[in-house]
């Protein structure tokens, strides 16, 4: 609430020079980075000082990306993949969160995940490909799994640091009002811990999403990472460049997503009032 | 609830099977690394079914350690509590207690924070909102029903913290510097708005404190705590006959008197506290 009467006499100061610039910029600045990116790509490609094999026109490349979405393949593809990377967090973010809070609560459940947790969050877990390739076949199953496999071990651990860090007093209030035990891990220490475990699952989420380019790029069966790939075997460079400008535009809608997704959960929370992008 | 409106003070031991009984009751923490630390040794105190008692000692005491203890939050290790003829073993809803920090659930609304416990008890939705409604009006929280804890004051935070504890009428309210993280003025406000409320509803109250003064204004008894490991070193009778008003009280003969006799006991406790070489 203070917040909002600070806003309000910040902008009925008479606004300075500064003042004026910072907000142009606030506004404006991501529009000017990328104008300007994207600008520089194509004077480069025009003077031809690489050639258009190596790096294509900005213009050549969002025409291509136009025929794909005219012609229906690139929401085919992006369908795809985020239904594999959704799919695979969605069971990595219910088994994790799950495991997260048990470890957290329950010594002979702490016992019993401790090693298992500590052994594979370090490994790379994409090293099992080939096994799940052989268990899980090559279709959506095995790449969903994998998805789901990578992301479990970091969302557990974060969970559980977030869990553990909830003030004791708080979980002492919860049982002395009547909750029992189970009431409290779910009515009082969940959603006290979910800020930090909305954290951790939107750093795990960008890495769903690689995971399961990975996937299609190695399995193929279509996606994103199954076409770039096969446009770099067709050697058709503005086919691998639309791909990664895709893929780059779905991840950023997936993180504004979610950040939206949190600031509705956490409402209740301070940190919705200050407006901060993650 | 027929309940006469004060406490009597002085009177003989408790009867058996009210009040709460510690008996010898000693704790030791034992963090995982580094060597143990005696906290509580030979504790033993009997509090009358609804007096006032105060643990008053330095920091570092044990006497927050003590109040967990009653309240079951932590197993017990040596001797045994009971509270209304009951040992205790675990938290429940007979014993409510307001931390320092408020404890309050960030996500839940005032009004939301203060039925959670009644619903716990499974009343009916109407008589849940019934009381809820009683108890934010007796802690003049009336128009903050549906704000969130994060919107108020620190007073106001720890008024809510009180009534949500008080809505499920615990025979004994333990109270752990409650009044600690509150500027002065906001703190003599709610030093009196308890004693009011004590003063009309049965209740025990234990009440940590290392405040010399905010114990002798609101105990009726004051158990003065050696530093580590905390014992009792006396007990004090604080309740002064004739005077109501708060006002009254802190300029009396008698106050002064309770607060320099104690003040002489906990600084020798404290300066002991400080020589033992803690950070």
């Amino acid at each position: 609430m203070a917040q909002s009467i600070e806003a309000v006499t910040e902008l009925s100061r008479p606004a300075d020079r500064g003042e004026r610039l910072r907000r142009f910029v606030d506004t404006f600045g991501p529009f000017i980075t990328v104008g300007a990116i994207l600008l520089a790509w194509e004077l480069m490609a025009r003077q031809q000082i690489v050639t258009p094999f190596l790096l294509p026109a900005m213009t050549t490349v969002a025409a291509r990306i136009g025929d794909d979405l005219i012609s229906g393949r690139l929401l085919l593809d992006v369908a795809l993949t985020l239904y594999r990377a959704f799919a695979g967090f969605a069971i990595a973010a219910v088994v994790g969160v799950a495991l997260g809070l048990l470890i957290a609560r329950f010594v002979t459940v702490r016992w019993f995940f401790d090693p298992i947790v500590s052994f594979a969050l370090p490994m790379p877990k994409i090293a099992l490909m080939p096994i799940f390739m052989l268990w899980f076949g090559l279709f959506d199953m095995s790449k969903i799994l994998m998805v789901a496999f990578s992301l479990s071990f970091q969302i557990v651990i974060s969970t559980w640091s977030a869990a553990h860090s909830v003030e004791k007093e708080l979980v002492w209030s919860a049982r002395s009002l009547g909750a029992s035990d189970r009431a409290t891990l779910w009515e009082v220490v969940l959603p006290a811990a979910l800020p930090q475990i909305l954290t951790g699952l939107q750093v795990a989420l960008p890495l769903a999403l690689i995971v399961a380019l990975v996937t299609e790029m190695i399995m193929g069966g279509g996606g994103l990472g199954d076409t770039m790939l096969q446009s770099a075997r067709y050697v058709d460079s503005p086919g691998v460049f639309a791909g990664i400008v895709e893929i780059g535009i779905v991840g950023y809608g997936c993180i504004a997503a979610m950040g939206l997704i949190r600031k509705r959960l956490l409402a209740w929370h301070q940190e919705s009032s200050n407006g901060g992008t993650m | 609830m027929s309940a006469p409106a004060t406490a009597v003070p002085g009177a003989g031991a408790a009867a058996p099977g009210t009040g709460i009984s510690i008996s010898r009751v000693g704790y030791e923490y034992r963090p995982p690394r580094g060597r143990p630390v005696l906290a509580l040794e030979n504790i033993s105190l009997d509090i009358k079914d609804r007096e006032f008692v105060a643990l008053l000692g330095p920091s570092g005491c044990g006497k927050s350690t003590l109040l967990y203890l009653i309240g079951g939050f932590m197993p017990l290790q040596q001797g045994s509590i009971s509270v209304n003829g009951r040992i205790v073993t675990a938290p429940g809803p007979d014993r409510g207690i307001v931390f320092q920090s408020f404890a309050l659930f960030p996500w839940k609304t005032v009004i939301q924070n203060i039925l959670y416990g009644l619903e716990k008890r499974g009343l009916p939705r109407e008589e849940c909102r019934r009381r809820a409604q009683h108890y934010i009006d007796l802690v003049h929280l009336r128009g903050f029903e549906d704000s969130y804890p994060s919107q108020l004051s620190g007073g106001m935070k720890q008024r809510v913290a009180i009534a949500r504890t008080l809505a499920t009428e615990p025979g004994t309210l333990l109270m752990d510097e409650p009044f600690g993280a509150l500027d002065s003025q906001t703190r003599t406000i709610m030093q009196d708005e308890l004693l009011s409320i004590w003063r009309r509803s049965p209740m025990t109250v234990i009440f940590v404190t290392h405040d010399v003064r905010e114990a002798v204004l609101l105990a009726d008894r004051v158990a003065v705590m050696t530093a580590r490991p905390g014992r009792i070193k006396a007990l004090v009778d604080t309740r002064f006959s004739g005077a109501a008003d708060s006002a009254e009280v802190v300029r009396s003969r008698e106050y002064a008197d309770a607060v320099d006799h104690l003040w002489t006991l906990v600084r020798e406790e404290a300066v002991a506290a400080g020589a033992g070489g803690r950070p």
